[in-house]
């Protein structure tokens, strides 16, 4: 039973060597594989979360996001909206940009947001009580993107 | 003068290491070698110990200069030529004089230190500062590193997601990578990885390492639980909060890598608590104990990564035969993982993270590294040595890279002015 044991022990201690050489010259496989396996995305509340309609105007577009509600169990009472400008290829944002923004997907404007270009802060006009307020303004390079912040109407029923 | 002894508390070390060890070592009739390396530390022939860094030759020939032929540019061909050396040069005297701490620990300081030239320089280069905005963030331009790891695993199993502000693919540290690194660097080492792989961990011990004797010796066991604490308490807020808590406001090593830019009383009240615990825990409470305190009594990546010490063929084990008591180990043990009560069980405590400081320093040879399942008497040089190529490989293969890169930056500082190209 001791010599099974010495045996099965040094067995796993040779497998260390072999685990370490793979981990570093197969890294990129395993960490495709990884990723493809589990499936696993950056959380919302980072990224800003999918994208639920696109909107094409002259020169640019406008990407809507789901709004993020996402918690551990369920979804939380308050949430935010992502709302990004993106020029066309070769071009630049406008100085000005406004948008009205259905969030519920009832087919009517729930706010419009307005945004100048070179500013960081931008204009918040609500039509629904669900809307909060601006959550903060991101400066994304060529484009340009502002969460507002809003509230669950799943959790106010 | 003896140091106390109590179940309670962590030995102090002694006031005078080398004559209180070999007042010991004469107690137990043992003799020491003339190379100071001690009875339980056999010196190889230069022969053998060149035959045994022959695979690291290899390996590193094959890992650094992967493209085939050097680099044309003197600032990439130098540094690379100069790790190779240094890395080669650093195992064979593991191989050769039997010591493992003493070459570990070169290795890692230097690895921690070119991670934080190189990671800052870089930074600078792209981004312009260490700063990192919300724009940032929302592109996923965070690098992951492994002490992210314990926060995401409920919100992943749960909500599918990670919960933090990367890249789950592609780009620098993305998430997928750093977590197959982490699963092989665990898998095989354990909390070796604390040792042998954590680019943070080198900073603390070299800080340790500054003062002959430690100015504060006594540090109550309990303490040795917080880490504990503090990654139960961090894996539930960091669950319920869907954010990176440790993250955001406990990272110690944001202070030499990057944090949120100060928008705010929030997070000028954050940056106040890392630099506060970076200076704390990692600069002078170090310096002052001769320990890793941050990794010891703090981290809570440290605690999680201790249960993969149980699925690793790998401990540290006392022969309670050649044991004196003498309590050199305790004193030494970086991360407060030796006690009476582990010593006396002829094994360490599960926050061992395997750098064999204690192994070196024993002058009767009791301590020595294992292969679980086998004789702890007879087998310490193969246990060793099968231990010493993956830990040295992955300290090596994922450290050169920090260490080149800080060469380059130093390289470029003193041909340019600067280290920003």
């Amino acid at each position: 039973m001791r010599k099974l044991k010495s045996i099965l022990g040094y067995a796993w201690a040779l497998t260390a060597l072999p685990i370490i050489l793979a981990t570093f010259i197969g890294m990129n496989v395993w960490a495709k594989g990884f990723a493809g396996l589990t499936g696993l995305e950056i959380s919302p509340w980072y990224s800003g979360g999918k994208s639920a309609y696109v909107v094409s105007h002259e020169g640019y577009t406008t990407t809507v996001n789901e709004p993020v509600f996402q918690g551990l169990v369920g979804e939380t009472k308050k949430g935010f909206v992502q709302v990004k400008w993106t020029p066309a290829e070769g071009a630049s944002l406008p100085d000005e940009l406004s948008e009205a923004i259905d969030f519920d997907g009832d087919g009517a404007p729930d706010f419009s947001v307005r945004l100048c270009a070179g500013a960081d802060k931008a204009e918040l006009e609500a039509t629904n009580q669900l809307v909060v307020g601006v959550r903060e303004v991101l400066d994304l390079g060529k484009e340009r993107a502002v969460r507002v912040n809003v509230l669950n109407p799943k959790r106010r029923q | 003068m003896t140091p106390s002894i109590s179940t309670d508390s962590i030995s102090p070390a002694p006031e005078d290491p080398k004559p209180y060890a070999s007042r010991k070592h004469a107690a137990s009739g043992a003799t020491s070698s003339p190379d100071g390396t001690g009875p339980g530390k056999k010196k190889r022939s230069v022969g053998k110990a060149i035959l045994a860094t022959l695979p690291i030759f290899l390996l590193m020939a094959m890992m650094l200069m992967g493209q085939g032929r050097l680099p044309t540019d003197p600032l990439r061909s130098i540094p690379l030529l100069v790790t190779f050396v240094f890395t080669i040069a650093l195992f064979f005297l593991m191989a050769w004089t039997g010591r493992t701490d003493r070459y570990r620990a070169i290795f890692f300081v230097t690895m921690a230190v070119g991670f934080v030239i190189t990671f800052i320089s870089n930074l600078v280069e792209v981004r312009g500062s260490m700063a990192l905005s919300a724009a940032n963030m929302a592109r996923g331009e965070t690098p992951f590193c492994h002490m992210v790891i314990p926060m995401t695993i409920i919100p992943a199993a749960l909500t599918r997601t990670i919960i933090f502000p990367g890249k789950i693919l592609g780009g620098f540290a993305d998430i997928s990578t750093m977590i197959v690194l982490w699963i092989g660097a665990s898998l095989a080492l354990g909390r070796g990885f604390c040792s042998w792989g954590c680019f943070f961990g080198g900073l603390e011990d070299g800080f340790s390492r500054l003062r002959k004797k430690p100015a504060i010796r006594h540090i109550p066991k309990k303490w040795t639980y917080l880490p504990y604490g503090v990654l139960i308490a961090i894996v539930v807020i960091s669950a319920l909060t869907l954010a990176p808590t440790y993250c955001e406001w406990l990272c110690p090593f944001k202070t030499v890598s990057e944090f949120a830019a100060v928008t705010s009383f929030k997070v000028l009240v954050q940056t106040i608590i890392f630099v506060s615990l970076f200076a704390g825990l990692v600069v002078v409470l170090p310096i002052l104990t001769r320990r890793r305190t941050q990794c010891g009594l703090f981290c809570p990546m440290g605690a999680f990564q201790s249960f993969t010490n149980k699925v690793n063929a790998f401990d540290v084990r006392v022969e309670k035969e050649k044991c004196t008591d003498c309590k050199r180990c305790e004193a030494v043990c970086p991360t407060f993982s030796l006690d009476s009560d582990s010593v006396s069980r002829g094994t360490t405590r599960i926050s061992c993270t395997k750098c064999g400081k204690c192994v070196d320093a024993c002058p009767n040879g009791a301590l020595s590294y294992h292969i679980k399942g086998t004789q702890v008497a007879g087998n310490s040089g193969r246990a060793r040595m099968f231990f010493l190529y993956p830990g040295f490989i992955f300290l090596a293969v994922f450290g050169s890279g920090m260490i080149q890169g800080a060469l380059y930056r130093l390289m470029l500082l003193a041909t340019t002015g600067s280290m920003i190209k």
